[in-house]
């Protein structure tokens, strides 16, 4: 029953496009996990070291890549599992049936693992063909090449698969809110897991970068840092041999009880998980259709005839994707973001800049829904017959720029004010770039996840000050407004080159 | 006024989900009938410009709306089968963005949202959210955004499915009154939906056109063919398996078995009067055969 509940959910989600997207990023991720010999990118840092590309070390850095990035981001592709089932009906029919939660939420976590497993499975076959791509070394050894795999990357994403579980169980974390607190609490857990007393072997750099260190003490090396990220070198690295991981009993037996721990996380919430309650699976209560006037008994009312066109609607446009897009934000949020304005006007002018990125921190999950609203409700259903479609997506996407210029007003009439002319530009241009990658991106992905995902990590890179990523002007030396600005027009037609081809698939 | 030319659409995982379908549309109710899986849906959405057909042309008033569809946007109303709502938007605010999106004036759309929301009789829920609505309040809000242009061609898909027997009632009223000056398109599989609202009849099923005429037509293609007796329970399957039953009816006495067959089936079967499920059974069952 769980295996078949498990190959039903897997099953589902690769026939969707989103899985080919992921199954790329998991390419892309091997690729920059082993770069080329004259790059001065790594992910993996020994002291400007790296192991020559053998099987063993090709497979272990992929491994350890996998394991930090596909946790991360692993997670969002596979947290709305049970969101489906509720959405397609099939939880109502399991409810009468006589699986127990117990089963449903180990098959659920099965059938998380097998998604997250398939993309470690592209990584894995990556690793091996860059392993013969960057030509070090032709000798392929299947078992130095996987064992990593199996022993690093397959408990860590065990325990992402059950954690996506419990957050769709816990009333606050299946929300979006869900979404960003699991980008805070995987940056934080993923810092601790490469410490060397993570417990359990956390995310296995401990171990490997003990090894590492050994394999470079006995050739005269050394190295007093080992992390993994993604890091400039300022010379490309040199490297050394390095015969693989040595796999003792401590080791497996580690990573056996992580996978025991993920298998208890996942089971646990059927302690207070409803199957078929949809007041406690949704997240709140049920409300009631409002009283229905009786369509049949109320007498009859001539049709209306007449309707007059306009040649110009686009303000009207606008206005409604606006509304449609801020229904439903709750008040709290508004509240919060109010906050952030008034604090805006209030600090000195130098922080004025890490406010307008506090501020543009926090419209995450509204932005995430450009793109998606008309699908995600089934408006697009009555949509697909309506004229002017090109006119509608560029009302949505000016009602997001109208959005985003709106909640960092403060900031940028605080900077005009300051005589800080290209810092405005850079906040404009940043306002009509987020709801175009926003838009872009869930026409692509159909999903919300994959903007959640890239944005907040973008976002981050700024606050980390790595310049070259800064879309909003906050560090010195990033990209200049104009090309940012141009980035959102290409984002912009990305969109409309998505949003052509799906209307083509119909 | 809309012509549908050999029209064609083939899915990757179902080849001839229509298959050459030619009509010719002019003011007035067409109902659209046939099993699931028939290929209606797919005929109304390309008929409305959604779905683009394989091969063949729509044309409207000459115009061919595969390529220029927004022609014929501007003046249609489409109610699909499944379609969504904004939850969070009133019925009033919905409305009124659809009419934007339709390209209607500012004062039009501020007449037309009321007037169509009392049409519906929605006016006492209109500016509450859409997602406390029930299934009947959503599909008259889907009704009343099909009316927002006083459209020249209305294409509705199982329209009454989720209304009551009254609300079916009204609705069938009102689409024989839009059809007066214009094109009403209705697709259903519920045969009896159709003979109090039209005359003009269209039957696909396997992607193809078995009939287009008057019901008149239709049902003489069974006369003669319809027939009834009473049988024992335990005599059912062997009926059924050699013959074409329509209907089956418990009595006190047994089973009324009406069958549809070119000769008398039994010698107890009495010739009886065909209606137009008879009709549309025989079609389809003939069209699947061949």
């Amino acid at each position: 029953m769980i295996l078949a509940v498990a190959v039903a959910g897997f099953r589902e989600r690769r026939r969707r496009p989103a899985y080919a997207v992921v199954l790329l990023a998991a390419v892309g991720l091997g690729y920059l996990a082993v770069p080329a010999a004259g790059s001065r990118w790594t992910i993996v840092s020994l002291g400007g070291y790296r192991g020559v590309y053998d099987s063993a070390y090709t497979g272990t850095v992929c491994a350890l890549a996998g394991a930090l990035w596909l946790c991360v981001g692993g997670f969002y592709v596979v947290r709305t599992a049970l969101a489906q089932d509720r959405a397609t009906g099939v939880r109502e029919l399991l409810a009468v049936s006589r699986m127990r939660s117990a089963s449903y939420l180990a098959g659920t976590f099965l059938s998380n693992l097998l998604v997250l497993g398939s993309m470690a499975g592209a990584l894995a076959v990556t690793a091996g063909l860059l392993q013969l791509a960057r030509g070090e070394s032709y000798a392929v050894s299947p078992v130095a090449l996987l064992t990593p795999f199996v022993l690093f990357t397959l408990p860590v994403l065990a325990i992402t698969a059950a954690l996506a579980v419990f957050w769709e169980t816990v009333p606050g974390l299946r929300s979006g809110f869900g979404n960003v607190a699991w980008f805070a609490v995987a940056v934080v857990g993923m810092i601790a897991a490469q410490s060397p007393t993570a417990p359990l072997g956390g995310l296995g750099t401990g171990p490997v970068a003990a090894s590492l260190r050994d394999a470079m003490a006995a050739r005269g090396l050394s190295s007093t840092e080992a992390a993994i990220g993604f890091m400039y070198l300022d010379e490309p690295p040199r490297t050394f041999g390095w015969s693989g991981l040595p796999v003792t009993a401590d080791l497996v037996a580690d990573r056996a009880l992580l996978v025991l721990v993920a298998v208890v996380v996942a089971v646990l919430p059927a302690l207070w998980f409803g199957r078929s309650s949809p007041v406690r699976s949704s997240g709140g209560p049920v409300r009631s259709a409002p009283a229905d006037a009786g369509y049949a008994d109320a007498a009859p009312i001539p049709y209306p005839r007449g309707a007059v066109r306009a040649n110009r609607t686009f303000a009207r446009l606008v206005a409604g994707e606006a509304r449609s897009l801020l229904a439903g934000v709750s008040r709290w949020w508004w509240a919060v973001a109010a906050g952030l304005c008034a604090v805006t006007l209030a600090v000195p002018t130098p922080t004025v800049t890490a406010l307008l990125l506090a501020s543009w921190g926090w419209p995450v999950l509204v932005w995430s829904r450009l793109g998606l609203q008309g699908r995600d409700t089934g408006v697009d259903a009555l949509l697909g017959a309506y004229p002017a479609g090109r006119a509608r997506l560029l009302a949505e996407w000016v009602a997001g720029v109208a959005f985003t210029a709106a909640l960092g007003a403060a900031a940028l009439v605080r900077l005009g004010i300051a005589g800080d002319l290209g810092g405005v530009a850079a906040g404009a241009a940043a306002a009509a770039f987020v709801p175009a990658m926003a838009l872009a991106l869930g026409l692509v992905s159909g999903a919300p996840r994959l903007f959640q995902a890239l944005y907040l990590t973008l976002w981050w890179c700024v606050v980390n000050g790595i310049a070259g990523l800064d879309y909003l002007g906050a560090v010195a030396g990033g990209p200049s407004p104009l090309v940012v600005a141009a980035t959102a027009a290409c984002l912009v037609a990305t969109a409309y080159g998505a949003a052509t081809a799906r209307a083509r698939r119909r | 006024m809309l012509e549908l030319l050999e029209v064609t659409k083939d899915y990757p995982n179902r080849p001839h989900a229509v298959d050459a379908v030619t009509m010719r549309l002019e003011a007035g109710v067409l109902g659209l009938l046939g099993p699931n899986g028939a290929g209606k849906s797919s005929l109304m959405r390309i008929a409305a410009t959604v779905t683009r057909p394989t091969r063949g042309r729509v044309l409207f008033e000459g115009t061919d709306v595969v390529a220029r569809p927004d022609v014929l946007r501007r003046t249609l109303g489409y109610l699909p089968q499944d379609f969504g709502v904004h939850p969070h938007l009133t019925a009033r605010e919905f409305l009124s963005y659809l009419a934007a999106a339709k390209g209607l004036s500012r004062r039009s759309a501020r007449e037309r949202v009321p007037q169509l929301l009392e049409l519906v009789n929605l006016t006492g829920a209109a500016k509450r959210p859409l997602g406390g609505y029930s299934g009947g309040m959503l599909r008259r809000v889907g009704i009343a955004q099909a009316l927002l242009a006083d459209p020249r061609v209305l294409i509705v898909d199982e329209p009454t499915a989720g209304l009551d027997p009254q609300e079916r009632v009204r609705f069938r009223t009102l689409l024989s009154d839009l059809a007066s000056d214009r094109v009403v398109v209705l697709s259903t599989h519920i045969v009896s939906d159709l003979e109090t609202i039209t005359d003009d009849v269209a039957v696909l099923a396997g992607g193809r056109l078995l009939h287009r005429g008057t019901l008149d037509r239709m049902l003489s293609g069974v006369a003669g063919q319809v027939w009834e007796l009473s049988a024992d329970p335990a005599d059912v399957p062997r009926l059924q398996a050699g013959f074409r039953v329509t209907r089956l009816v418990r009595t006190p006495s047994g089973v009324r078995v009406r069958i549809l067959a070119s000769a008398p089936p039994d010698r107890r079967a009495e010739p009886a009067v065909p209606d137009l499920e008879d009709a549309y059974l025989g079609l389809v069952s003939a069209g699947v055969r061949s």
